[in-house]
Order: structure tokens, then C-alpha cells, then sequence
């Protein structure tokens, strides 16, 4: 396992403070309303801010903001694969990179990418690769990064839907945005792009149907491009909390689209007057 | 034994580990298997990350100082398409097989625990494997879905869904590997396949396991493999 070798994280037996920290654990009531004031079971997403074109040293690049959660996405490419053996004659390939910055989430991490951060990766890559003309891109590799700058839940569907926007940014042909939309299973209800909190809170005793599901869409094709699901949930609930997933994805498409309106308004050239 | 989880101070843990050895494909040769070797024990920790699976505070020994931490190595033996649910297989019969011997702890001079193995090899501590789940991988080719497919099925797959069931017919793990999209409506097509098959794999998957057992030294052993 690939250690930290640069820094000095203290001595080995060191231990993090919030451990002793004797604080009430924090139960969330699974009935009334949630902390910030939406509505349990009912498809109530948090409302998006959505910029695209901020680096401007990558060809297409992305940022997304839902409640506290800030991700950013750069797009470098189409440009010639780093590795000549594995180039691919027929169509592109499509490398993705997630990371979290070590001041993303309560508890501070590491540079080093760990088996979550790949696997988040490998999950981005699945659900982005359906959607990207790959074919009209021989011999090349495009490279998506996200950077997660605040994990406060739901951190994959945003980094989904901001990769997709980042991805339009660029100039790539795609057949469709890719949309992406959380739920959290709790008991008999579920809540909607749950925040850290209310994704991490596992009860212990209750009985089942507790679990997290994510989905990524496309919405003009009805396609789902990825599906992630972690907990226990009977097969009901789970094909319920994937049209409740779909339905989230259309509430947030009008807004992605608005924003890259702007976004081409803005870097198109004012028309000429002559 | 080792040190429990900071935040979950009475319960043991388990460690997953996926060796895709070369012997497998030619193309795992070198550092080639680790990436799906990564891909597949982040699964598996998915997989078991609730509290059903399996009774995690039975492998407490004492809260916040020692628990049992099960490390749970695969090895690929050979490739045929359908890992993930070969693999499922192995490890619940392996953990069915596993005993753990029993531990007194008594406190020595100087006020430290001391961890003690009791004295015989046959008192021991079984895990409950039924709500282990099995994994079902299900292909969709064209516009319908198959189960256990091969590598020639794979190929011509665009997209799996890969299910884990339990006994109950609890799914607790779900996951879209590949490279295309699938339609919501056959996603819960294949959903209420995969959960059929998994429910109808475990009860003949216990009683082989108990018959197994129930043969004690009496099985005959072929080979290194027994």
C-alpha cells in the first residue's frame, strides 16, 4: 500500500481528537423534515449552482455547487494516448480521475489516492463512457479530473453531472448529458441527495431497507449509464429509488442546460458590426 | 487479532484482498490483474458493509482494544467470464469453513490484558454464514439478459448488472459494470431475475457446505485440492 512518505502526519500511535470528543451522538429524527428543511419522501433536490469555462488552461472545464458540496471537473483532450500500446485504432479512450482534497471531509485525508477514490473513479468512468462519441475520436485519449473541493454528501451524482457538463464545455460529441442523482434509504422513507450527515448515519438494531443508491442518466435517451447501490434494500425499494433517482435527474436538467447556454453565449464571438 | 476500527469500537472487521494471478489470462501478467483485482475487492467491501452479513460484534474480544480482523485473500485461478459470482461462492463457503478458536483474557501484573488461546484445537467459535450474500452477474445482450455468462457472452455484452442477494432475497449490493447503458425498464427486469437466481442459489449452496462437513475425515482427498 503506497504510504505517505513526504509528511509528517505525527507518531504512529497519535490518534484524532474527534475521538474523544464525547458529544451526543447526533441521531437523525427519520421522521418530519430533514436538517435543512426539504421534505422526506418526496423528490426534493438541492438547488445547483452551475459555471462552466473556469480553467481556462483545460480545454472544457466545470464547477458544481449543491448545498455544500463543490466540485470541480477539467477536461484535457482529445489529444494522443500517453501509452502507445494501448492506443485503439477504432475509437478513443476515456481516462477518468476522482479525487478528494484532504480538506474535503471531516476527517482529514490523504494525497494519496486510496481504494475509494479509484473506485469513484471507475464508477465515473462507467457511467460517463456510454454517453461520449468515442468512435469519432481514433487514437486519442480524453481526460476528465474531477476535484471534489467539499464532500457534503451525494458527491459522486454531482461529480457525474459536472464531468458531463465539463465534458459539453470542451467541444466533445456526446449523444447525451449525463445526469447524476443520490437517495438515501432510511427505514420506510428515503430522502434525496442526502447531505454528509444523513449518508453516513447508519442505525444499528433497525431492521431493513437502509441503504445509499446512485444513478446516472441520460435524460432525451431514458438510459440509465450507471447504478451504484451499497446497503440492504428489498428488490421493491430498490426499483422505486431508481425512478425516484430518474425523476431527480429531471428536475436537474433544465438548469445544467440553462447553464451551458450561457456558457457557449459567453465564449462565442459578439456578432460583427459592420 | 488486531486493533478495532476507531469509530466502531465492539466490532471486528473483514479485510478483502483480490490476487488476480497470471495464471489466470495472459493479460494479468505483470501489474495487469491489479486494477481488476482493486475493482473487485472494492465490491466486495461493498457487499458486506451492513450489519446483516455477518455478526461482526462475535468477533469482538474486548471493546477498543482487540478484535478479530478476518483477512479474506482470493486467488484467481483461472478466468472463464463471471468472477464476481464464483468468488461470492468461495467466500461463503469459506467463511463457513472458518474456525476461530475461543480467547480468555485475563489481566496479568501491571494491570495488562493478557489474551490467552484455549488449549483445544477442537473448541472453537463457527460463523453464521446464511445471510451471507451470493452475487449474481446478469449480461444484457441485445434486449434480453443472461446469467452466467462466459467470456465469449461477455463479449458480446454491453452492459452487466451485478447483484448481491441474500437468502431473504435482500439486495445488498448493486452495481452497472461496462461500457454501455442500460433501459430502466430492463434494469428492473434483470433486477427481479437476479434476485430469483440468488434466492434459488443459497439453500442448495448450505446444504452441500453441511453435507461437506458432515463427512468430517471421512472425504476422500484428490489431490492438493482435496
Amino acid at each position: 500500500m503506497p504510504t505517505d512518505t513526504k509528511r509528517v502526519r505525527g507518531p504512529e500511535t497519535s490518534q484524532s481528537p474527534l475521538l474523544f470528543w464525547s458529544r451526543p451522538a447526533k441521531v437523525l429524527p427519520s421522521h418530519g423534515p430533514r436538517a435543512d428543511g426539504r421534505q422526506r419522501d418526496q423528490v426534493d433536490v438541492r438547488p445547483v449552482f452551475v459555471r462552466c469555462g473556469l480553467v481556462s488552461q483545460a480545454k472544457g472545464s466545470a464547477y458544481i455547487e449543491a448545498g455544500s458540496t463543490k466540485v470541480l471537473c477539467c477536461v484535457y483532450g482529445p489529444r494522443e494516448t500517453e501509452r502507445k500500446d494501448e492506443t485503439d485504432m477504432k475509437s478513443g479512450r476515456l481516462t477518468t480521475d476522482m479525487r478528494f482534497a484532504p480538506f474535503s471531509c471531516p476527517e482529514r485525508g490523504s494525497w494519496i489516492q486510496g481504494s475509494q477514490d479509484k473506485d469513484f473513479s471507475l464508477m465515473l468512468q462507467e457511467s460517463l463512457q456510454p454517453a461520449v462519441c468515442l468512435h469519432k475520436y481514433p487514437r486519442s485519449q480524453i481526460e476528465v479530473n474531477v476535484m471534489v473541493l467539499e464532500n457534503s454528501g451525494s458527491v459522486l451524482a454531482h461529480a457525474v453531472t459536472c464531468a458531463s457538463m465539463a465534458l459539453a464545455d470542451a467541444g466533445i460529441e456526446m449523444y447525451d448529458l449525463v445526469l447524476g442523482c443520490s437517495l438515501r434509504q432510511d427505514g420506510g422513507s428515503y430522502v434525496v441527495d442526502p447531505t454528509y450527515p444523513e449518508e453516513n448515519s447508519w442505525r444499528s438494531g433497525s431492521g431493513e431497507k437502509q441503504g445509499g443508491l446512485t444513478v446516472a442518466f441520460l435524460p432525451s435517451l431514458n438510459q440509465v449509464s450507471g447504478l451504484q447501490s451499497d446497503g440492504e434494500m428489498a428488490e421493491e425499494t430498490l426499483t422505486a429509488g431508481i425512478r425516484t433517482c430518474i425523476e431527480g435527474c429531471y428536475k436537474l436538467y433544465p438548469v445544467i442546460q440553462q447553464a451551458l447556454i450561457k456558457a457557449v453565449r459567453r465564449a462565442a464571438l459578439p456578432p460583427a458590426e459592420s | 487479532i488486531g486493533k478495532p476500527r476507531p469509530m466502531i469500537a465492539n466490532e471486528g472487521y473483514l479485510e478483502f484482498f483480490v490476487d488476480c494471478s497470471a495464471n489466470a489470462t495472459p493479460e494479468f501478467e505483470g501489474r495487469g490483474g491489479e486494477e481488476l483485482g482493486t475493482e473487485l475487492s472494492n465490491t466486495l467491501y461493498k457487499v458486506f458493509n451492513n450489519q446483516h452479513s455477518l455478526d461482526l460484534k462475535s468477533l469482538c474480544i474486548s471493546p477498543g482494544e482487540h478484535c478479530w480482523v478476518l483477512y479474506v485473500d482470493v486467488l484467481l485461478l483461472q478466468c472463464d467470464g463471471n468472477l464476481y459470482d464464483a468468488i461470492s461462492v468461495a467466500i461463503k463457503a469459506a467463511l463457513f469453513n472458518t474456525k476461530i478458536p475461543r480467547v480468555h483474557i485475563s489481566s496479568d501484573e501491571e494491570g495488562g490484558k493478557e489474551i490467552e488461546l484455549s488449549d483445544d484445537p477442537y473448541d472453537c467459535m463457527r460463523l453464521d454464514v446464511e445471510n451471507i450474500p451470493c452475487i449474481v452477474t446478469l449480461c444484457k445482450i441485445g434486449h434480453r439478459h443472461v446469467v452466467d455468462a462466459t467470456l465469449q457472452e461477455k463479449a458480446c455484452s454491453v452492459a452487466s448488472l451485478i447483484i448481491s442477494v441474500t437468502h431473504k432475497g435482500i439486495i445488498t449490493c448493486s452495481r452497472k459494470v461496462g461500457r454501455g447503458s442500460l433501459d430502466p425498464e430492463s434494469i428492473c427486469e434483470m433486477i427481479e431475475a437476479g434476485k430469483r437466481v440468488g434466492k434459488a442459489l443459497h439453500p442448495p449452496l448450505m446444504k452441500l457446505l453441511q453435507q461437506e462437513e458432515s463427512l468430517g475425515n471421512k472425504r476422500q482427498k484428490v489431490g492438493f485440492l482435496g
